[in-house]
């Protein structure tokens, strides 16, 4: 292959991861906007995702083992398993906000955040002590379709992840923009003591986007499943890492940052990996945290600033 | 000895005590165990307790949340690691004769091809150098994090925890990759080789854990301890102070890390080897729970539970996983037989972290004391109003009573947004004056002050103190030029004691460093004396207001002595200008009629006073001059009874009057 081939199939595979990245990015965001709290338990939220996923799939009688399947039933599986899982960890999601988070949203400093590595840390040992630590199958249930595109590929896979990940988005979009319940959150956003006495309830406007942002993560999930065709318990953390770079770079609390974010991470582990070294993707992509947070900490898209004020 | 006679002896001498005591069991424990096994268990658990105690002084003391805190203790053993393997093998130069000299080095001769440099550097320099080599690392991270807010400071110090073992794993040349550095030298003393024994690994971290406890708590209590504190408590109160957050930030994050470094220097020296997994993020929780369970900032609690989270994970769970296999073997169930206690170390990792910081987030043994209330005897004893005093170190301020302009402003402004919060506003103050700023609410009074103490930047204009400019100055430089202040919104340190809250109200007007902190030369201990004997004064001044209540924690005081305290910090700056944001503000008129005597006697004492407030009675009664701000602009300035009766004042309150139709 060309160099200009490889670049643009390492393209096409970074648009395609970028759309988990940003839809796992969309989680930290909404959460970080509503709250101002990194939600470190999203990474392990993501993770369990898989394994619901996993779970939902066995349920319906598709296990590692079984052919891709094709037509209708790839539809209807494809449709009940994002609902399930989404609905699963978006509940999850509320879960850990009403039991660990809740208590001590109001407190100042470090606190929140600290129970937010607690709930990871449970959330991911749960995983461990349940499916054991080595790296699961997961079913590949979407044919091995591929088309040429120039010197490229597009996979069938990536083509699926895109098209979801995009009417995922615009789902939000619309929610967010053109909703009574979309108004609150972003009333809730620019100041939750001012959407309190306007009549908003608040309490409701947060649970409301941990499982919002929670149920993203769960069809991320079944992205990096689809697309990598295993998962283990520790999946989330690195995973999370990226996705939380993607968030930063885009501008936390910006929703168009963040898909924005998460397709330019995506295309930086893509085109990382091929040029300088699989070895050291995570390097380049810390270095871009590190470096935005200190040059440009609110961003590219972003308006608030992650600063003292 | 009675418990009565016990708590009479100072503390000092009851530390003095309670640390021999500690020291001789633990150096009796090799001896009374007999078994190997705890030795070396205890001697690993020296380890975490060296790298929670660094860590403490991270989010303990300054309160930076650092979530790569692994990454220095990774450092330090990769540092001797690498000095003490063969890992590195340079080719030889006549640079490394006086390293071959000192017998750090050998020359390795091999037939047919250049020599080459074999290291063996000696483990108790490298102790040192691996402290220092830590520091410059934690100043290197540390250093793009001191504007972040302490979420996304957390979140690059993970950044950085993660860098760390990729390196590590992946730079084969240095560190060997992730089979890891092997065949690192044992360290030597007087000709004794440690070995593979673990008895000597036990005294050498029972000292180095001696070393980091007595350091904490040199640091802890120091003018430094003081200032990391309120930086953790608040930042902004306490540039406000004099405290330069930047320069002890960074303290911190060295401090911290070289602590970490010697964890690491020990760890592998008594391994021998050092691979990347020992040192990834779980690493950097396990350390954090340790501190969150202990109590950030609690020397005592940290250390206990660093001890006991590593037994735990070494001894205790090993344990009770027998007995639990003994328990299915009783019952017959083979679930029970199979279970491993110690694969849920990562969840009751976990579940020790949500715990604690929903039911106590001050930890199990806290650092802040609890104080019991007063009794209503010592509130009513020697009931004084204060207020009539001097003090002592206010004389000189006193002598030049010649009329000379202090604080000079020239067309400052500032906005916000589209917003004018100040617009070209001029004033002069001179020494000795009280000058009250009034106008209504929104009109920029506030603002004016922040200007004037360097906490928001202006736009355009000049501010001179005593004719030189500060307007540029950081916060805390302007506090060292003599401006003080209190806030609207009382910002105290709240979980320091009241005799903190003002000793670090000193800060700018002390010298302790790091190092006079550790090791307290005359100097610091004078220092020190007079601090707090200038406190106490600065509380008399209160009558018995405060002075009963030293040790309380500011949290719990009313809040009128939350406002007086606030003020008597701002007079422990030694301030030629005090700038008082609305001292009245929520008192009720009685206790309003006893602050204004303070002020009054504050004035005699020849501190220049600024005055917002509200309450116009009090501002026509006291004021010198009166200044009204109106969105920004001065509108009007002038003896209070010109001011009263000024059209454009009367407006700016009252609203335009509607003309005659």
């Amino acid at each position: 292959m060309h160099t200009l081939d490889v670049l643009l199939q390492q393209v096409v595979n970074g648009l395609a991861l970028g759309m988990m990245y940003a839809l796992l990015a969309l989680g930290f965001t909404m959460v970080y906007g509503i709250i101002e709290l990194i939600n470190f338990a999203h990474f392990s939220v993501f993770m369990t995702g898989t394994f619901v996923g996993l779970m939902v799939l066995n349920l319906m009688g598709v296990t590692a083992v079984s052919a891709s399947l094709q037509g209708p039933a790839l539809v209807g599986t494809l449709i009940a398993l994002f609902l399930a899982t989404m609905t699963a960890t978006g509940v999850l999601g509320v879960l850990i906000e009403r039991l660990c988070l809740r208590p001590v949203r109001h407190v100042s400093g470090t606190a929140p955040m600290i129970t937010t590595i607690g709930v990871a840390f449970i959330l991911i040992n749960v995983m461990l002590l349940t499916w054991g630590p080595q790296a699961q199958r997961f079913p590949q249930l979407l044919p091995n379709w591929r088309w040429g595109v120039g010197g490229a590929e597009i996979t069938f896979k990536q083509g699926v992840l895109f098209v979801v990940g995009l009417l995922l988005m615009l789902g939000l979009w619309h929610l967010v923009r053109r909703t009574t319940l979309g108004k609150a959150m972003r009333a809730t956003a620019q100041d939750a003591d001012a959407a309190r006495m306007m009549g908003i309830d608040v309490d409701r406007v947060v649970v409301v986007t941990f499982f919002l942002g929670s149920a993203l993560a769960g069809a991320g999930s079944l992205f990096f499943g689809l697309y990598y065709g295993f998962t283990g318990y520790y999946i989330g953390y690195t995973t999370g890492l990226r996705a939380f770079t993607s968030a930063v770079l885009g501008g936390i609390g910006s929703i168009p940052g963040a898909v924005l974010g998460g397709l330019l991470i995506g295309l930086t582990q893509s085109l990382g990996g091929q040029f300088l070294g699989v070895k050291w993707t995570d390097v380049i992509i810390f270095s871009i945290l590190i470096i935005v947070m200190v040059l440009r900490p609110n961003g590219l898209l972003g308006t608030r600033t992650p600063q003292r004020a | 000895m009675d418990l009565a006679r016990w708590r009479a002896l100072p503390l000092a001498r009851r530390r003095q005590i309670f640390a021999v005591v500690l020291l001789a069991v633990g150096a009796a424990f090799p001896f009374l165990t007999g078994n190997a096994g705890n030795v070396d268990a205890a001697a690993n658990a020296f380890t975490y307790v060296l790298l929670a105690l660094g860590l403490n002084i991270v989010v303990g003391f300054a309160g930076l949340l650092d979530l790569g805190y692994a990454a220095f203790f990774a450092i330090g053993a990769y540092g001797y690691g690498i000095a003490a393997s063969g890992q590195l093998k340079p080719e030889w130069s006549s640079v490394w004769d006086l390293f071959a000299y000192t017998g750090q080095v050998s020359r390795l001769v091999v037939p047919g091809q250049p020599d080459t440099v074999q290291f063996h550097f000696a483990f108790w320099p490298m102790l040192a150098v691996a402290a220092i080599v830590c520091a410059v690392f934690g100043v290197l991270f540390g250093a793009p994090t001191l504007r972040l807010r302490g979420d996304y400071l957390a979140i690059v110090t993970l950044g950085f925890g993660e860098i760390v073992p990729v390196v590590a794993r992946n730079w084969d040349g240095l560190t060997n990759g992730a089979q890891g550095l092997g065949g690192i030298r044992t360290p030597r003393l007087f000709g004794y080789d440690f070995g593979f024994s673990p008895y000597p690994y036990y005294f050498l971290g029972l000292g180095l854990v001696a070393v980091a406890v007595w350091l904490s708590i040199r640091l802890q209590e120091s003018r430094v301890g003081r200032a990391w504190m309120a930086i953790r408590e608040d930042e902004l109160a306490a540039g406000a102070m004099g405290v330069n957050h930047v320069h002890y930030k960074l303290l911190a994050f060295a401090m911290g890390a070289a602590v970490g470094g010697l964890g690491g220097t020990f760890y592998v020296a008594k391994l021998t080897t050092a691979t990347p997994d020992m040192f990834t993020f779980p690493v950097s929780v396990m350390v954090l729970v340790m501190v969150v369970l202990g109590g950030m900032g609690s020397i005592r609690g940290v250390v206990v539970a660093a001890l006991f989270l590593a037994f735990l994970q070494s001894v205790i769970l090993q344990e009770l996983t027998g007995w639990v296999h003994a328990l299915g073997r009783l019952v017959g169930s083979a679930f029970l037989q199979r279970i491993e206690l110690i694969t849920s170390l990562e969840l009751i990792f976990g579940v020790i972290l949500v715990l604690m910081m929903i039911f106590r987030r001050e930890g199990i043994w806290p650092a802040v004391r609890r104080v019991s209330a007063l009794s209503p005897e010592q509130q009513a004893a020697a009931p004084s109003r204060g207020a009539a005093v001097q003090l002592s170190w206010s004389q000189a301020a006193r002598a030049d009573a010649a009329p000379r302009t202090l604080l000079e402003i020239e067309s400052l402004s500032k906005q916000f947004g589209g917003v004018a919060a100040a617009d070209r506003i001029s004033l002069t103050v001179r020494a000795g004056e009280l000058v009250s700023v009034i106008g209504p609410n929104g009109s920029g009074k506030t603002t004016l002050f922040n200007l004037i103490t360097g906490l928001i930047a202006r736009d355009s204009g000049s501010i001179r103190l005593e004719g030189q400019e500060i307007g540029a100055l950081p916060a805390h430089a302007i506090v060292a030029r003599g401006v003080a202040r209190t806030f609207q919104n009382i910002r105290l340190f709240n979980n320091l004691s009241v005799l903190e809250n003002l000793l670090v109200g000193e800060h700018a007007r002390l010298q302790a460093g790091a190092l006079g902190a550790v090791l307290r030369p005359p100097r610091v201990r004078a220092e020190e004396r007079a601090a707090v004997d200038r406190a106490l004064e600065v509380l008399g001044l209160f009558g018995n207001r405060l002075l009963p209540r030293l040790d309380h924690p500011a949290y719990g005081l009313s809040y009128a002595n939350r406002r007086r305290t606030e003020i008597a910090r701002a007079i422990m700056t030694q301030p030629k200008l005090l700038l008082l944001d609305e001292p009245a503000a929520g008192m009720n008129p009685a206790e309003t009629l006893e602050l204004m005597d303070l002020v009054r006697a504050l004035r005699g004492l020849g501190i220049t006073i600024v005055l917002i407030e509200h309450k116009l009675d009090i501002v026509m009664d006291m004021s010198d001059r009166v200044i009204v701000l109106d969105h920004g602009v001065k509108i009007a300035e002038g003896a209070p009874v010109e001011v009263r009766n000024d059209e454009r004042v009367i407006e700016a309150y009252l609203g335009r009057r509607r003309r005659a139709a």
